[in-house]
């Protein structure tokens, strides 16, 4: 799939915007063509094929967490903007402060995510209906709650420029 | 704490922070300071994500979005046409038809409007209607589309409110969404004919049989949805993926309008607008459990209902409220907000969470193009390139013709409870 062009046409941070581009739409499909063999399966055979529910919901995880990074560069979480739109200065104040707070609740993501991931890991813990390390899924939210602060970053940075 | 937990998150908000980090970094800040265990704030969050009934949120938008871009929009507005006829404010009655049909499924109602005004606003124009009543007409049918299924409004209350199943909702919606069309419809055919709009019929009218041939593969995704739903075949989810793949062959093979390009477009814009709605679902797991842990709701609730007012002055100021929520904040964020403390309500009352709902989540339907605030108002004004002011002698009407017909839902609640439990959801 050509997300490089695509990143190209939405115009801004090249890399970082293509890669979410290209997570969120493959975990989107993926989601999409796991539930569908879901049901052709039930349908047509006697196979559980149950377990890939498991799948879908960190693949859940994994765009809901892109897309968030995504939608903070694009603008398009939903807010209430109406009190700080009327004046210039208050509304460049207010989407600065909106930044730090996000920062705030992404870093704390970060670092206490990262400490359920390791006791998970320490203890061995597995998933209820697969069996693997449950690490395997519960990293990927500090991890990408770290993505979602490198992108609010670069949203300070580009602000001060 | 109760307060520090309100008025973090009501700051915030109002400030202008999303409203997801709002909810979230409130819940935090009582978890923090009550000592419950900084831990509970990554659980919270992923148990909040990582569970199968949300799945219905992504499957549900990309569903929306693929008809959208398959092209049947142009197909539904001729059947529409072919439809109402020739007749004074035919165009403004298509109009009102067309966001009944297609709305809903993005379960925004601004969104809802700009895909209406895209298809209608020029042609309603160049017919002659004013823009002041073009916009009023399509702001106020842009709102229907949330109560008319598949509406994601109900897949997010019925998330938040368990007891109320996403079929169940979907019935009840039925009813009361056609009667807000319909009064709509009559009051803008009434204001046509009163102030002589298209007094000369602006396009014939296109056959039936063909227009309706036409239209049938767009018109056929709710019957799919909501018959796979009703025959038991599939759950909700496996419903809006069954559609998804449906219109993906309409979109490639029968219109030929969607490309692999624009699939993946599809697919990237409604991960975006799932991932907008699931953060908040997974930070406000956090302020719901801050809450629960300090039984804030449960305090606030005794406070609404102990200060005794009787069950219909309750329920008239509740839908007060939600109006003019309505008028700020889209359906889903107010479900966030206010859902929380109206259950309990609702469940001291004995009122049916299901007609609850249904009648809810009408409040915020009108309150979306009630001047001077109704976001949908704002987006239709704003695509007729007039001021919002100059829509009140218009809109007023409609928002009388809707709120009619809401006051009618609350006092005959069986008017959204019949279908669901003649066929056994209830």
């Amino acid at each position: 799939m050509s997300d490089h062009e695509n990143a190209a046409a939405s115009g801004s941070k090249l890399t970082l915007a293509a890669v979410e581009r290209f997570l969120m739409a493959a975990s989107m499909g993926i989601l999409c063509l796991l539930t569908m063999a879901n049901v052709l399966v039930r349908y047509f055979t006697d196979i559980s094929f149950a377990f890939t529910e498991e799948i879908s919901v960190a693949l859940l995880v994994v765009m809901a967490l892109v897309g968030t990074a995504h939608a903070f560069a694009t603008n398009h979480h939903i807010s209430i903007g109406y009190l700080v739109e009327g004046n210039a200065a208050l509304k460049a104040l207010a989407g600065r402060f909106a930044i730090l707070c996000s920062l705030l609740m992404f870093g704390l993501l970060t670092w206490y995510g990262t400490s359920m991931a390791w006791d998970d890991y320490r203890f061995e813990v597995t998933s209820p209906s697969l069996g693997v390390p449950q690490w395997w899924y519960t990293v990927w939210l500090p991890l990408l709650s770290l993505l979602i602060v490198l992108r609010l970053l670069a949203l300070l940075w580009r602000g001060a420029k | 704490m109760d307060w520090l937990l309100f008025g973090i998150f009501i700051f915030l908000m109002l400030a202008g922070v999303p409203l997801a980090v709002a909810m979230g970094l409130a819940g935090t800040a009582v978890v923090a300071l009550s000592g419950f265990g900084m831990l509970s704030l990554p659980t919270n969050v992923y148990t909040g994500i990582a569970k199968y009934p949300l799945m219905a949120i992504p499957v549900f938008v990309i569903a929306g979005l693929i008809f959208e871009r398959a092209g049947v929009a142009a197909g539904i507005v001729r059947f529409a046409s072919a439809l109402v006829g020739e007749r004074r404010g035919s165009l403004a009655i298509v109009a009102i038809l067309v966001a009944m049909i297609m709305g809903g499924i993005s379960g925004s109602g601004p969104a809802d409007s700009a895909a209406v005004g895209a298809v209608m606003l020029p042609s309603m124009i160049k017919a002659g209607y004013p823009r002041a009543f073009t916009a009023s007409v399509i702001g106020a049918a842009g709102s229907t589309g949330i109560l008319i299924p598949p509406s994601i409004a109900f897949v997010i209350y019925s998330l938040l409110v368990p007891q109320a199943s996403v079929p169940a909702l979907f019935a009840a919606g039925i009813i009361p969404g056609i009667l807000a069309g319909v009064s709509l419809i009559l009051m803008a055919w009434w204001l046509s004919v009163r102030h002589d709009f298209e007094a000369e019929p602006a396009e014939t009218r296109p056959p039936f049989w063909q227009s309706l041939k036409e239209a049938g593969w767009g018109l056929l995704a709710p019957v799919i949805i909501l018959g796979g739903m009703r025959s038991g075949a599939f759950t909700p989810t496996e419903a809006a993926v069954v559609a998804v793949f449906y219109g993906l062959l309409v979109g490639m093979v029968v219109y030929r309008t969607l490309t692999w390009r624009e699939v993946y477009n599809v697919l990237v814009e409604s991960a975006e607008i799932s991932s907008v709605i699931m953060i908040i679902v997974a930070l406000a797991s956090v302020f719901a459990w801050a809450s629960s842990t300090l039984s804030t709701f449960d305090h606030l609730a005794r406070v609404v209902l102990g200060t005794g007012l009787s069950e219909t002055v309750m329920l008239l100021s509740i839908q007060a409220l939600l109006l003019v929520a309505g008028m700020f904040l889209d359906a889903i964020s107010i479900y966030f907000i206010f859902l929380p403390l109206l259950v309990p309500i609702a469940l001291h009352f004995n009122w049916d969470l299901v007609w609850f709902g249904v009648i809810i989540t009408m409040n915020m339907a009108v309150g979306q193009f009630t001047p001077p605030m109704g976001v949908n108002l704002m987006v239709t004004s704003r695509m007729a390139g007039i001021a919002m002011e100059s829509t009140v002698g218009w809109v007023l009407w409609m928002v009388a013709a809707m709120g009619a017909t809401m006051l009618l839902v609350t006092f005959v609640p069986e008017l959204a409870l019949w279908l669901p439990r003649h066929l056994g959801y209830l």
